[in-house]
């Protein structure tokens, strides 16, 4: 027999196969407890809230804000442009789309971090990605955006610079520390300086 | 050593060097098929040798059932598994100038590696060639930078353009190279290699 034939004879069946059988979409990805434990403890999944001020100013299409607390207390206050996912709804089949994400950056906060980080491990023990904490939670985001409070005068000129962001984004979301601004004709989103991220690197691609 | 190397099983150094293992493997397993004639490279395109095109498709389908078994078996997330992204100018550009470069030396970079380290000077001067081309592309690189980077299409899968699943489309992948390999061989009846 023919080469080919023999391979015909071998690999059609498989294709056949392969094409009759629905597809494999379990995840079977999961951290083990100890992986887990070191990815928690490296606090890579803590986002600053300058980053997120920076990114809701910039209306970043990018960031998805996810609010975990109950529904109460989302309708009192919430940032702008989250959406509530209460912790008890957290594994619902619409909210699985939401937190499974490969195109936005979802970034959960609650009022501290303690709800937002067990949310955050659920959704990274189900094997998803980008998903961050709001570091400090929203009680942080008060003492630090929405009311800054100015440095001592002998702070470093980083101290400083974080103040002036910080002043300016609470402006920008409406904060109350109004009379802070110095009353110019410059928009506040000017004075912001933009987070600038180093662009991801490519791998190299192969040949033969 | 993808997973292993990701996962922090081995360091970088091993990974390394059990890429130079594989790479000393795959060197010989290619000179052992003679791959490292230009001759029969170029052959595929004057149409009177076809293996390499029959070798790197077999090896293609081999790669792409055994990666939709091993998914059905649950032994590998598909969605973890790397795909090179596309950025269509410079993946069409980059074929065109690969495949003027193939044809006129009769070599691919790996082959040509194959056949210098048997002493072809053919392959030798293919790869200062390579290294000048290398040169070129590196030193004049803000001037092609921006073709470099256009059309990013991200990693998109044929099968999820078509709307079809990745099995039905392995299938069709299948038939469709059973198919060019009779075509090919049919070519090599009708373009026999002239004698020199």
């Amino acid at each position: 027999m023919q080469p080919r034939i023999i391979l015909a004879a071998f690999i059609i069946p498989l294709g056949l196969i392969i094409a009759a059988v629905p597809q494999n979409t379990t995840k079977p990805y999961k951290l083990t407890a100890n992986e887990l434990l070191a990815e928690a403890s490296s606090r890579t999944q803590y986002i600053a809230p300058e980053e997120v001020a920076d990114m809701i100013i910039k209306k970043d299409p990018v960031l998805q804000l996810i609010d975990v607390r109950s529904k109460d207390e989302f309708e009192k206050y919430h940032l702008e442009g989250a959406i509530n996912i209460p912790m008890n709804d957290l594994l619902s089949e619409d909210n699985s789309e939401i937190l499974d994400q490969d195109v936005k950056m979802n970034v959960i906060y609650s009022n501290s971090t303690v709800t937002a980080n067990e949310a955050w491990m659920i959704a990274r023990q189900l094997g998803y990605k980008n998903n961050f904490v709001l570091e400090g939670g929203l009680n942080y985001w008060f003492d630090a955006i929405m009311n800054p409070q100015k440095p001592g005068s002998t702070s470093s000129d980083e101290e400083f610079a974080k103040y002036d962001f910080r002043k300016a984004a609470s402006v920008a979301l409406g904060g109350g520390n109004i009379e802070a601004i110095p009353n110019n004709e410059s928009a506040p989103s000017a004075i912001l300086k933009p987070i600038i991220k180093s662009p991801k690197k490519k791998k190299a691609a192969g040949g033969c | 050593m993808g997973p292993l190397a990701v996962n922090e099983f081995i360091t970088e150094n091993t990974n390394l060097f059990l890429a130079f293992v594989i790479g000393i493997g795959f060197g010989f397993v290619l000179e052992q098929s003679g791959f490292s004639s230009s001759r029969k490279l170029a052959g595929v395109f004057y149409g009177y040798d076809t293996v390499v095109l029959k070798v790197f498709f077999t090896g293609a389908i081999t790669a792409m059932l055994g990666l939709l078994f091993f998914s059905l078996f649950g032994w590998v997330d598909l969605s973890l598994v790397y795909i090179n992204p596309t950025y269509l100018t410079s993946a069409i550009l980059g074929g065109v100038v690969m495949g003027a470069g193939f044809i006129m030396g009769g070599y691919c970079p790996g082959t040509s590696f194959c056949g210098a380290s048997i002493g072809k000077i053919d392959a030798w001067i293919f790869i200062v060639g390579l290294f000048i081309g290398v040169g070129l592309f590196g030193g004049g690189y803000p001037i092609w930078e921006k073709l470099y980077w256009a059309k990013d299409l991200g990693d998109p899968k044929v099968s999820e353009s078509l709307g079809i699943s990745d099995g039905v489309f392995a299938l069709i992948l299948i038939l469709v190279a059973l198919g060019m390999f009779w075509v090919a061989e049919w070519a090599e009846k009708k373009f026999p290699q002239k004698e020199y």
